[in-house]
């Protein structure tokens, strides 16, 4: 079930909050549960059993990782879970991948599986790969409580799309969390700000991509405006889900990580990437660059940790060579920015930044061609490459007709609309902000309502992930 | 500090919930008038349904299609889309000079080749060696003289026209194209207004040599008509009004609409050129020759020539027809969007197309989108 969708916020929402805030304490994580169940089976109901083996697994190795007292035996239970989780993702995400590059090498033709890819699976085994690494580390005690654990795992608001939620983040919320007016209208005002970003931007960008993809009356100019639509409809999307489950997640007493943080202000792509999908990259981070030894190894080593994180990374977004590509492309850029581009980038800022987006942007390119070819044909067409005339009616007619979206979501894209919110939090129109903030939020809401009941073009971006 | 939490709070559950209760108490409508669509019914539900997941994908189009006050929330849309984000059109449709028209840009060769293909099966396997008389035409849509004004893309009726006069070395072109203009059409609907058109219907008869209509009289309908394109802009737009043009000829013509019946002449009631009670149907466009069909035969008793024109055509010619029925003794129309083009010489003897007038008429819009041709 989509968040943007009629069905989770006129039937689905409303009950679970109804009957979340109806029931004791000690039921809420049930209600919880079964409703996060009910979300994530509602499209695909077999892949229930998948992620409650996922659960099952996670849960008693967890358990077995505290009880074991050697040593080697705690490596072998952490290998087991790193292992089972590698071959789900695996056969579920990658077999196809691999059988595909397997016959293009060898020249045979084995059978592809066409397994349709669970949605959520990359989210919620990186989830269980941090409970089982935390408890093996000592950093969290194991969850004695199976159903906490599981709702810890379903938890609706972030299953699908994220952020990454570690357990230590939340464990003692599993146990313990208050609720309260404050929360809920936070929470609320979270959620349909993150609403708004998809359904109002983010899908209307999205509409100018699929109308530059099919169109054939492509110029040099459409490819930019292309690619800078692009750029506004994956931040606006993400960060928007984003943004709704960490609202949802106060609306039941939950304080997740935030996951984006202006990463269109950066000046570096090693900046980028500390705004960008922060769950993801500290993820990586904490449980595959570091192990592998982090910078504080020899050059050559450090070479390759970054490639591997970066190759990883890439393959992470989803299995083909396009984003393969896009994560190398981030760790060439970051070995260079170490070595050579720092030393440019840091004498302007505006050069940086530049620099930032130019690259953030053509990264974004290749990361949604739906091949490599496309991919070249797109980087090409951008440099003038393809026989297209500079600029032609049907790209000034799309420019044109959304050049307000285009201007909100490159402002929406910074700090200052939240700035110029603090601003009139902190002023003597505090009052009256007070009054028109939530009819604010219920007008966008509404009109929210509207777009998703003439049943507009919305897209979901993560079934890839 | 508190109170306004509790307070915005309260109010934003009273909307959530109000909103829900009346999504899920409101008895389903059946169709949506505004989109001339049945709209989505509450799926059945069983365990097959939800397992395959087919329960759950047309709950998702049931919930959106039966949502409370629907046409209102599409209407909010539309106003915000034009007005607040100053986009220039709302699910491809776009407004200038109060005529809403369909964006429609790219000429997609493909089509038109196939569209080409047909007629010239046509030509081929019932015309050639029966007739010489073969004429064709194209007619532009709105936009293409009202996109222009507003520097939307549109469809190059020109182009079209080019293209299938390399094609159609047997036809004769007719051209239209500088008799029209946008406001020859309806401002709600894609077909042109009868009463701007008749200059269009002389230009054709007098290319075919054949007589015009005289002596005739303009009536404009009471009633309201709210065209294709109103609807699906979602605006409230002002309603056209439906004028035709009518003569004693017309009054005294037959028309045999084939469409829902067996095929069989002598079993068809006759109807009159308009059909009034049409006016009341989705589409009161349907009121020329009561509506779409695959096979509409128009007698003239007061024309004794014999002459017969023929003409292969989609949607608009409904209304251009009667224009051309004083200098016929019969018009006959197929539509093959709705019959196979190879059992056409089961529903039109050879002896009528012998010396016919035939006309391959059809707009840009349906050129360039032909893969309904069967």
């Amino acid at each position: 079930m989509l968040f943007s969708g009629i069905p989770f916020l006129f039937y689905f929402l409303p009950t679970v909050i109804l009957l979340y805030f109806l029931v004791p304490f000690k039921l809420k994580n049930t209600v919880l549960l079964l409703s996060s169940l009910v979300f994530y089976g509602w499209g695909e109901p077999l892949y229930l059993f998948l992620m409650a083996v996922s659960i099952l697994l996670g849960f008693f190795i967890g358990m077995a990782i505290d009880k074991t007292k050697s040593k080697t035996g705690k490596k072998i239970w952490l290998t087991l879970s790193v292992v089972s989780s590698v071959v789900i993702l695996g056969f579920f995400k990658y077999a196809d991948f691999f059988i595909d590059n397997f016959n293009a090498v060898t020249g045979l033709s084995l059978p592809l599986l066409k397994i349709a890819l669970p949605i959520g699976i990359s989210f919620y085994t990186f989830q269980i790969l941090s409970y089982t690494i935390d408890v093996y580390r000592g950093n969290v005690p194991y969850q004695k409580n199976i159903i906490n654990f599981a709702t810890y795992v379903a938890l609706f608001p972030q299953l699908i799309a994220g952020p990454i939620v570690r357990y230590v983040d939340v464990c003692r919320e599993l146990e313990k969390r208050e609720h309260s007016f404050e929360k809920f209208y936070l929470g609320t005002r979270r959620f349909i700000m993150g609403l708004s970003k998809k359904v109002l931007i983010a899908n209307q960008m999205g509409a100018v991509c699929d109308i530059f993809r099919e169109t054939s009356e492509k110029s040099t100019l459409f490819f930019w405006v292309y690619a800078l639509a692009f750029a506004i409809h994956v931040y606006f999307d993400f960060s928007g889900y984003s943004d709704m489950a960490i609202g949802l997640g106060k609306i039941f007493g939950f304080n997740f990580i935030e996951n984006f943080n202006y990463p269109y202000i950066s000046k570096s792509i090693s900046e980028f990437w500390r705004r960008w999908h922060m769950s993801l990259g500290s993820w990586f981070r904490d449980y595959v660059y570091i192990p592998l030894g982090g910078n504080r190894v020899k050059v050559t080593r450090w070479l390759f940790n970054t490639l591997v994180v970066w190759m990883l990374t890439g393959l992470w977004h989803g299995a083909a060579w396009n984003f393969v590509f896009w994560g190398l492309l981030y760790a060439l850029l970051l070995i260079l920015e170490k070595f050579f581009i720092k030393k440019i980038i840091t004498k302007s800022d505006v050069l940086a930044h530049i620099y930032t987006m130019l690259f953030v942007t053509i990264g974004f390119v290749i990361f949604n061609a739906p091949d490599m070819l496309t991919a070249g044909k797109d980087l090409l067409g951008m440099i003038g490459v393809g026989g297209y005339e500079f600029v032609n009616d049907t790209t000034l007619y799309h420019l044109s007709s959304n050049a307000v979206i285009f201007i909100l979501g490159i402002v929406g894209a910074t700090p200052l609309p939240k700035l110029l919110h603090s601003k009139l939090e902190n002023s003597k129109m505090s009052g009256v902000l007070a009054v028109v903030e939530p009819i604010v939020a219920v007008l966008l809401f509404m009109l929210c309502t509207a777009y998703l009941v003439d049943g507009s073009y919305n897209p979901f971006l993560y079934f890839r992930f | 500090m508190k109170k306004r939490y509790i307070i915005s709070s309260i109010v934003f559950i009273v909307m959530l919930f109000s909103l829900s209760v009346m999504a899920i108490l409101k008895p389903a409508d059946e169709s949506s008038l505004s989109e001339r669509r049945p709209l989505a019914q509450f799926p059945e539900l069983s365990i097959d349904t939800i397992l395959s997941g087919d329960f759950t994908s047309k709950f998702e189009d049931y919930a959106t299609d039966q949502f409370p006050a629907r046409d209102s929330w599409r209407t909010l849309k539309a106003i915000a889309k034009f007005y607040i984000f100053n986009q220039k059109d709302n699910n491809d449709i776009y407004i200038h000079d109060g005529y809403a028209s369909k964006l429609d840009s790219e000429i997609k060769v493909e089509s038109v080749e196939n569209a080409v293909k047909k007629i010239k099966y046509l030509y081929d396997t019932y015309v050639k060696e029966k007739s010489d008389k073969v004429y064709f035409s194209v007619i532009p849509d709105k936009s293409y003289t009202l996109a222009p004004l507003g520097n939307y893309p549109y469809l190059d009726a020109k182009a079209i026209v080019e293209k299938l006069k390399e094609d159609l070395d047997f036809a004769k072109y007719i051209d239209i194209l500088p008799l029209l203009d946008y406001t020859d059409y309806y401002k709600t609907d894609t077909h042109w207004s009868q009463e701007k058109v008749k200059d269009v219907a002389d230009k054709i008869l007098d290319e075919m040599g054949a007589e015009k209509i005289k002596n005739y009289k303009e009536v404009t309908l009471d009633k309201d008509f709210y065209g294709v394109y109103y609807g699906q802009s979602s605006l409230p737009l002002p309603p056209d009004k439906i004028t035709y043009i009518t003569s004693d000829s017309i009054e005294n013509s037959v028309v045999y609409n084939y469409e829902g019946t067996n095929g069989v002449l002598e079993t068809i009631i006759p109807e009159k050129v308009y059909n009034e009670e049409k006016l009341n149907s989705k589409d009161p466009y349907e009121m020329f020759l009561s509506g779409a069909s695959y096979l509409i035969r128009i007698v003239n008793p007061e024309n004794t020539s014999g002459k017969r024109l023929i003409v292969f055509r989609d949607s608009f010619s409904s209304s251009l027809a009667p224009l051309m029925t004083e200098g016929y003794s019969e018009i006959i129309l197929v539509d093959i969007r709705y019959v196979y083009s190879h059992v056409i010489g089961a529903l039109i003897s050879e002896e009528e197309f012998k010396d016919a007038d035939v006309l391959f008429l059809y707009s840009a819009m349906i050129l360039n989108d032909s893969y309904s041709f069967k």
